[in-house]
């Protein structure tokens, strides 16, 4: 098939402050997922999967593994001649120096020239730390059918989540009417999922415009789409059904893991059509021992397993122990449980070590439990 | 360092495999679940810093030359190649093909090519870690013609049968050939790896085609023990000649149990295979698995016991895979009952509740099969 002539841009700079020691060295988008992957591959996948060959990672906020990370376009098939990931972080320019990116839209603003270099028609703005599976070749259609200057993703969620999303209030053609930031009385229930398709020329010109602003944040959200809107640019929501979901904190990250291992999630990772690439580790196949018990899991390779495992996902390179029993958690890379020690409702970050017979983390607790190196330490300090 | 070539031979004729040779040759052969079997010997190679590689099969390239075309085995796409020469009407004529001898003969302009110093010709139906700078250093070293690498085995009445055993003297020296038929059970057997300098190579190729079409490469290096100094050099650890279906059953038994996997592939020495990007596996609530291998991309509802599950295979409801090999994309319906079993690509049992083999003569369920 064709490749479309839309350039896509992944937001990829945020601190993701709310996943605490996950993201103290790593951006978000590079912490890993659902045991083989790390969350920026359902973006790239999407992307390659839509037929989309230029990709640009804007990172900025621990961006070593991230970048080494993303570079290797060939993970993802997005190695084609005139194609690639190219990783874009804030650098010095003659005329202004060396700026951060101030915000979401200022970001793609200081790479317009990027931009302008791949001859884009179509810029697909993204968020770089969402789980879920879309075909942006699709939305890229339904813009160019209704005219729009701007398309905005929207999800359906409940009415009574509604205030924590970005609403679009839409008429009955779906042509967004008024954009609302977590609205204290929600009019619709359509979030925004933070995936935008923009005509390239009318957003050159926003950004221009929007960069000229010193009282501006500089955001899509806050000054752009509100600027279209009064300019009364068409400006399309576009209806995605299906599985989305924002990882931004360690609960929510705890919860798209457990949804892997449900029939039903709706988020299908053994669909051969729509394959989410990952770098592959040159890992053994898992290993389950003779005195292993597994009762629902999700394992990926280079993986062992010797104790007990229910309702939990575990990473690659991860080894239970014997006896240990491990449930409703998340065990990440590397991780080693030690023999006879007790996880319940944990997430437990990439590397770390339990010790032989530690018990964390409380059935039915309200809050999952951030298993961190320094949290083991402290809890080898009070143990002495 | 002197320029090394590897040379991945094709499998000798005492290889016989029932059914799976029937459908690609031993090297493509799956195993353990995610590799092929030429997995091992290629990250050999390209683990021991030997970026040129010959690849020769005997017939049926096809799934050899997509699996290795697929893997990079950590070679840098410039200075880094895997050649793959097999049968062709325009180089060959086929029935030559048989022989090891008649293929490198066939194709030494490709050899000469990358005017290597030394050659390192190794088989493509063992399966073993061996670092073959150590081999060559020592082959330098000891000043031999030709160096071997053998196994100190004591199984010898049951595996490796019709392959060479050695007799080697107190020099480390090898002063005899002969075939293993199964009398005894300790032998130093041949592990079928030569090391060599180049023109060493090219005169036994030539003088083994003058003596006789069917002559092979062990075949000559035996009538040089007198000639030539043919030195010995002891491998140690996990060693498998799959030479027979109860032989490929048993490596994949022997290789999944924790320790000896660990032992052959690890970080120092990864073993490189073609992804397939499955996701992970799903164990659903029932399923039971224990003392197994398991593959990326699979779901698991049934009991799994002491196994080996290839990538995206399923295993529904009630059924029960006991002490057997399950090969990639193989689909195990409910209740079925799976004891020693060999289950081959892509097959369906669904029909068939029950099927029970033996470790020695496992059941085999044919690439495809609905039964």
């Amino acid at each position: 098939m064709k490749k479309n002539n839309m350039v896509a841009m992944i937001l990829a700079g945020g601190r993701g402050s709310r996943l605490f020691d996950l993201t103290k060295k790593v951006a978000k988008p590079a912490v890993h997922f659902g045991g083989k992957y790390r969350i920026i591959d359902f973006a790239l996948s999407n992307c390659a999967n839509s037929h989309i060959s230029t990709v640009g990672v804007l990172v900025q906020y621990e961006s070593i593994l991230l970048s080494s990370y993303s570079a290797r376009s060939s993970t993802w098939g997005l190695d084609s001649k005139g194609g690639g990931v190219y990783v874009l972080s804030p650098r010095e320019k003659d005329e202004t120096g060396l700026g951060l990116y101030a915000g979401t839209a200022d970001a793609i603003y200081q790479n317009l020239d990027f931009l302008d270099q791949e001859e884009a028609d179509y810029v697909l703005v993204l968020s770089g730390d969402h789980i879920y599976k879309m075909d942006y070749d699709k939305m890229l259609k339904a813009h160019q059918e209704a005219n729009a200057e701007a398309t905005i993703a929207v999800i359906e969620v409940p009415m009574k989540e509604a205030s924590r999303f970005g609403i679009m209030n839409t008429d009955k053609n779906d042509r967004i009417v008024e954009f609302e930031e977590k609205p204290k009385q929600p009019k619709s229930n359509l979030a925004s999922m933070g995936v935008y398709i923009f005509s390239y020329k009318s957003l050159k010109k926003y950004l221009k415009e929007d960069a000229k602003n010193p009282d501006s944040a500089h955001d899509f959200g806050k000054n752009i789409i509100p600027a279209y809107l009064k300019d009364n640019l068409k400006l399309q929501a576009y209806r995605f059904k299906g599985y989305w979901k924002d990882v931004g904190t360690i609960d929510s990250l705890w919860e798209a893991n457990m949804d892997l291992l449900k029939d039903n999630s709706g988020l299908d990772l053994f669909d051969p059509d729509w394959k989410i690439y990952t770098d592959d580790a040159s890992a053994t196949p898992q290993c389950i021992g003779s005195k292993a018990k597994i009762d629902n899991a999700f394992i990926t390779q280079g993986a062992i397993v010797n104790g007990d495992v229910s309702h939990s996902v575990i990473f690659s390179g991860a080894t239970v122990g014997e006896d240990a029993k491990v449930s409703e958690s998340v065990i990440m890379n590397n991780v080693t449980v030690g023999k006879g020690a007790k996880l319940t409702r944990c997430l437990v970050a990439d590397d770390v070590r339990i010790p032989e017979g530690m018990v964390l983390g409380k059935k039915n607790s309200d809050e999952i439990l951030l298993v961190s190196k320094a949290l083991i330490a402290k809890a080898g300090e009070e143990h002495e | 360092m002197s320029k090394v070539l590897g040379i991945l031979n094709f499998e000798p004729s005492y290889v016989h495999v029932r059914g799976l040779e029937d459908f690609r040759p031993i090297s493509a052969t799956s195993i353990l679940g995610r590799y092929r079997v030429i997995d091992f010997m290629l990250s050999n190679f390209t683990n021991s810093g030997i970026e040129g590689i010959k690849v020769f099969i005997k017939n049926r390239p096809r799934s050899t030359v997509e699996h290795v075309m697929h893997t990079s085995y950590n070679l840098n796409s410039k200075r880094g190649k895997i050649q793959m020469l097999h049968g062709d009407t325009d180089y060959s004529n086929n029935e030559l093909f048989n022989v090891d001898i008649q293929a490198f003969k066939t194709y030494m302009e490709f050899v000469d090519v990358e005017n290597p110093s030394y050659v390192v010709i190794a088989p493509s139906h063992f399966i073993f870690k061996q670092d073959f700078n150590e081999l060559l250093e020592y082959h330098i070293k000891s000043k031999n013609d030709i160096t071997m690498l053998y196994q100190n085995a004591n199984n010898t009445d049951t595996q490796y049968l019709m392959g060479d055993i050695l007799t080697i003297d107190e020099k480390k020296r090898v002063t005899g050939f002969h075939k293993n038929r199964g009398k005894y059970k300790k032998g130093n057997v041949s592990l079928e790896t030569y090391v060599m300098s180049a023109l060493t190579f090219k005169q036994l190729v030539d003088e083994a085609s003058m003596t006789s079409s069917l002559y092979s490469l062990s075949d000559i290096v035996s009538d040089c023990v007198k000639v030539m100094k043919i030195g010995a050099y002891q491998h140690k650890g996990f060693c498998a000649c799959i030479s027979t279906l109860n032989a490929y059953y048993e490596a994949n038994m022997e290789i999944k149990k924790e320790r000896e996997l660990l032992k052959l592939i690890n970080d120092d020495w990864p073993i490189y295979t073609m992804t397939n990007d499955s996701c992970p596996t799903l164990y659903k609530p029932g399923a039971k698995v224990t003392g197994s291998i398991v593959a990326n991309g699979c779901q698991i509802e049934g009991t799994v016991i002491n196994s080996v599950i290839g990538r995206n295979v399923v295993v529904r409801e009630g059924a029960v895979i006991k002490d057997s090999v399950i090969l990639p994309d193989t689909l195990i319906d409910k209740n079925v009952k799976l004891e020693c079993a060999v289950v081959d690509r892509l097959s369906i049992v669904t029909h068939i509740k029950e099927l029970k083999g033996t470790r020695e003569e496992p059941i085999y369920i044919k690439r495809g099969d609905r039964i």
